[in-house]
């Protein structure tokens, strides 16, 4: 019985809500931001007594982690301040590593705000948003954000722990000379499936279509996102999954209207909820629902299809307005502290872009394909790109959302 | 206008004073409350909806047409929403005008228990109650799980269909249809209906002639106020219809959070606000139409 609260406690806490579940209904969003401010609460006490429980229960690489990170030697630039305000994803780092960077630095306040989407967070900077010292938008809106001036140039120098960061997630296009955000997590868009719901398993983009219109048909879920569910035919048909050449994506339009009849539903925030109920057997999404609202479910399965797909990229940036730039630069160095990174990865579930973490982290989660794809998987993804200027591609999404309905 | 100071009799100049700084100072809340929620807003969007979507989303200032030729070009979501709000309506005027008639004419001791019970879920967030329809709907416990149980078939899904929209739907606006029936409909002298009937009309003749026009009003309102949220409905649609249809709330999120293009999504509400205050007001005006006296005002 108390091991079953234990247990319920500890999913409570480890369980994000959707972290690529983007909440778009006003009501859907006051909701996620009160259940979310209950479970984070900003290290306020009811969500600090359930991370208590669950940081012993946690693995040896959490324990470990406050003692190896004081190993650590960090170069000290000017008094680094008491407080921190950071505006993130709802539960994105491990409690007990909030816990372990107060007591290290001596930061008597630790904010931590939550946002449920990119929009949100731009639509707050560009409203004019000021307080916050860090925030962790994904890669492919950096580029903009520096822009506008939101961020600032890192000072490398302080950030020694960098040299962890593994070198395929440097020098991408939306940051090519490393100068504005630091790699936090990484993930892919795939295939979800119910091996005992559909008679083959799926390798392919074009598997993935011979479901949907057959034996996958009404049973299949596609996230509510544009530039993810785009990649489905673009990546089939051979493009990149950024494509925003015309005579491509009307290619890409005729697949997404021949199988939107066939949906039953799209959805971001309760389709793992759909696949773990038998509702859904088959699902184009992301991977963190295979270990929450699909923990339970023993035949699940998750593929990069053969053709290739995306990859997401979250990262940490300084904002250019940080009020506490020293007690910022203590943290982002010390959260790709190995030690620290791994239990990261063991708390989200997602995959760390830290080469020096990976020994450290779980080794189930470490074997896991769907967290960190082996390395010829990896080599068939495209970074995601900011798409949403492109009109051809609204004008598309929303006719195969008018579809949908049959 | 002058003269008529006098004419105003034996109050004093200062206490009309007064009582106009304290009527300005009672309406000041709800003066600001509008101007800053509603004029304000108002005014941005359709400034917005003139300009153009900055490099990076939002809004760059300029002066051009296309948003609006964009959102002519796209009436599918629109109409979509129109023919829900107006199926919606309809099936609550259904549903309630019977119940709001029971309730004023024949519930008799047990009106007030009733009355609470249509106003008891209002105490539970709206979000939740539709949330629950999924279990009720759903599959496992739900109906659709008992009709499967019961007819032997494979799979019914009623989740995702649009009868299960049309199921929130009625459910959650159900009451503002009802009471402004239920009013009208109480303070209705009964005596007339007997006075129809004595002189030789039948229950439906009574109802026709006597009954509706009373009821008029009520339904006008109720009408209304029920037509008008459906015609922004997202939430019902998106949680119980599994996001499959596609209405005028899911294209704004489309323009204004997909593709951050604020002055299409602006162009479109304007559409819509527009095109809504000139249906109600023909509404309005065909419904009223003929009637002398307006004992109880529409809104």
């Amino acid at each position: 019985m108390s091991e079953d609260l234990e247990t319920t406690l500890r999913r409570m806490t480890e369980t994000k809500v959707n972290r690529r579940g983007f909440l778009y209904a006003a009501g859907l969003t006051g909701a996620a931001a009160a259940i979310a401010a209950c479970n984070t609460g900003g290290g306020s006490s009811p969500a600090a007594s359930t991370s208590a429980s669950a940081a012993p229960a946690a693995s040896a690489a959490a324990s470990a982690a406050p003692s190896a990170a004081a190993a650590d030697s960090f170069p000290p630039a000017g008094d680094i301040e008491k407080e921190l305000f950071m505006y993130n994803w709802s539960e994105y780092i491990s409690l007990a590593n909030i816990e372990a960077f107060k007591a290290q630095y001596g930061i008597t306040k630790f904010q931590y705000d939550i946002y449920d989407s990119n929009d949100v967070l731009l639509a707050k900077l560009q409203g004019g948003a000021t307080g916050y010292d860090i925030a962790s938008p994904t890669a492919e809106y950096v580029p903009g954000m520096v822009e506008q001036g939101f961020v600032q140039k890192l000072d490398k120098s302080r950030l020694p722990n960098l040299a962890n960061i593994d070198p395929k997630f440097k020098g991408l296009w939306w940051d090519p000379k490393d100068e504005y955000l630091i790699p936090k997590d990484f993930g892919t868009t795939g295939v979800l499936y119910r091996t005992t719901m559909i008679p083959t398993v799926p390798k392919s983009w074009k598997d993935f279509l011979e479901l949907i219109k057959g034996p996958a048909s009404g049973k299949t879920v596609f996230v509510d996102s544009m530039g993810d569910v785009f990649v489905f035919p673009l990546k089939m048909l051979g493009f990149s999954a950024n494509s925003v050449d015309k005579a491509e994506l009307d290619q890409a339009r005729t697949v997404l209207l021949d199988v939107a009849p066939h949906l039953l539903a799209l959805d971001s925030n309760k389709y793992g909820e759909k696949m773990a109920k038998g509702e859904a057997a088959l699902s184009l999404g992301w991977t963190g629902v295979l270990t929450q609202d699909m923990a339970d479910t023993p035949d699940k399965g998750y593929v990069v299809p053969s053709e290739g797909s995306i990859f997401w990229l979250d990262t940490w940036v300084l904002l250019a307005d940080a009020p506490h730039p020293n007690a910022a630069y203590a943290f982002l160095d010390f959260i790709h502290t190995p030690a620290i990174q791994a239990e990261e990865t063991n708390y989200n579930n997602y995959g760390t872009p830290n080469d020096k973490a990976k020994p450290l982290v779980d080794p189930k989660v470490l074997a896991d394909p769907a967290v960190f794809p082996p390395d010829e998987v990896f080599a068939l993804l495209e970074g995601s790109e900011d798409t949403s200027a492109n009109t051809q591609r609204t004008d598309i999404w929303e006719e195969f959302k008018q579809k949908l309905g049959g | 206008m002058a003269s008529s100071a006098s004419g105003l009799g034996p109050r004093p100049i200062g206490e009309r004073l007064r009582s106009g700084l304290l009527t300005t100072l009672l309406l000041m809340p709800a003066g600001i409350w509008y101007l800053v929620l509603l004029v304000a807003p108002l005014v941005i969007i359709f400034v917005f909806s003139f300009g153009t979507r900055a490099r990076n989303g939002g809004y760059a200032p300029a002066f051009v047409f296309d948003n609006y030729v964009r959102a002519f070009q796209k009436p599918e979501p629109f109409i979509t929403s129109l023919q829900m709000a107006t199926i919606g309506t309809l099936a609550c005027l259904l549903v309630g005008l019977p119940l709001a008639y029971y309730l004023a004419t024949r519930a008799g001791r047990y009106r007030g228990v009733l009355i609470l019970l249509l106003v008891i879920p209002f105490w539970t967030s709206f979000l939740i109650r539709t949330y629950a329809w999924l279990l009720i709907l759903g599959p496992d416990a739900g109906l659709a799980g008992f009709l499967e149980s019961v007819t032997g078939a494979e799979q019914v899904q009623i989740l995702g269909t649009p009868i299960a929209v049309m199921i929130g739907l009625v459910y959650g606006y159900l009451p503002l249809m009802v009471f402004p029936l239920y009013v009208t409909l109480e303070r209705m002298d009964r005596t007339l209906v007997e006075a129809s009937k004595d002189l030789g009309a039948g229950r439906w003749g009574s109802f026709r002639q006597v009954t509706l026009p009373i009821a008029l009003p009520g339904l006008v309102t109720g009408s209304i106020l029920v037509f008008i949220p459906m015609m922004g409905e997202y939430v019902v649609p998106q949680i119980l219809g599994y996001g499959r249809t596609y209405l005028m709330g899911n294209a704004l999120v489309t323009d204004f959070l997909e593709a951050r293009n604020w002055p299409s999504g602006s162009a479109r509400a304007v559409f819509l606000i527009v095109i809504m205050v000139v249906t109600i007001a023909a509404y309005v005006w065909f419904v009223n139409r003929g009637r002398k006296t307006r004992e109880v005002s529409v809104l």
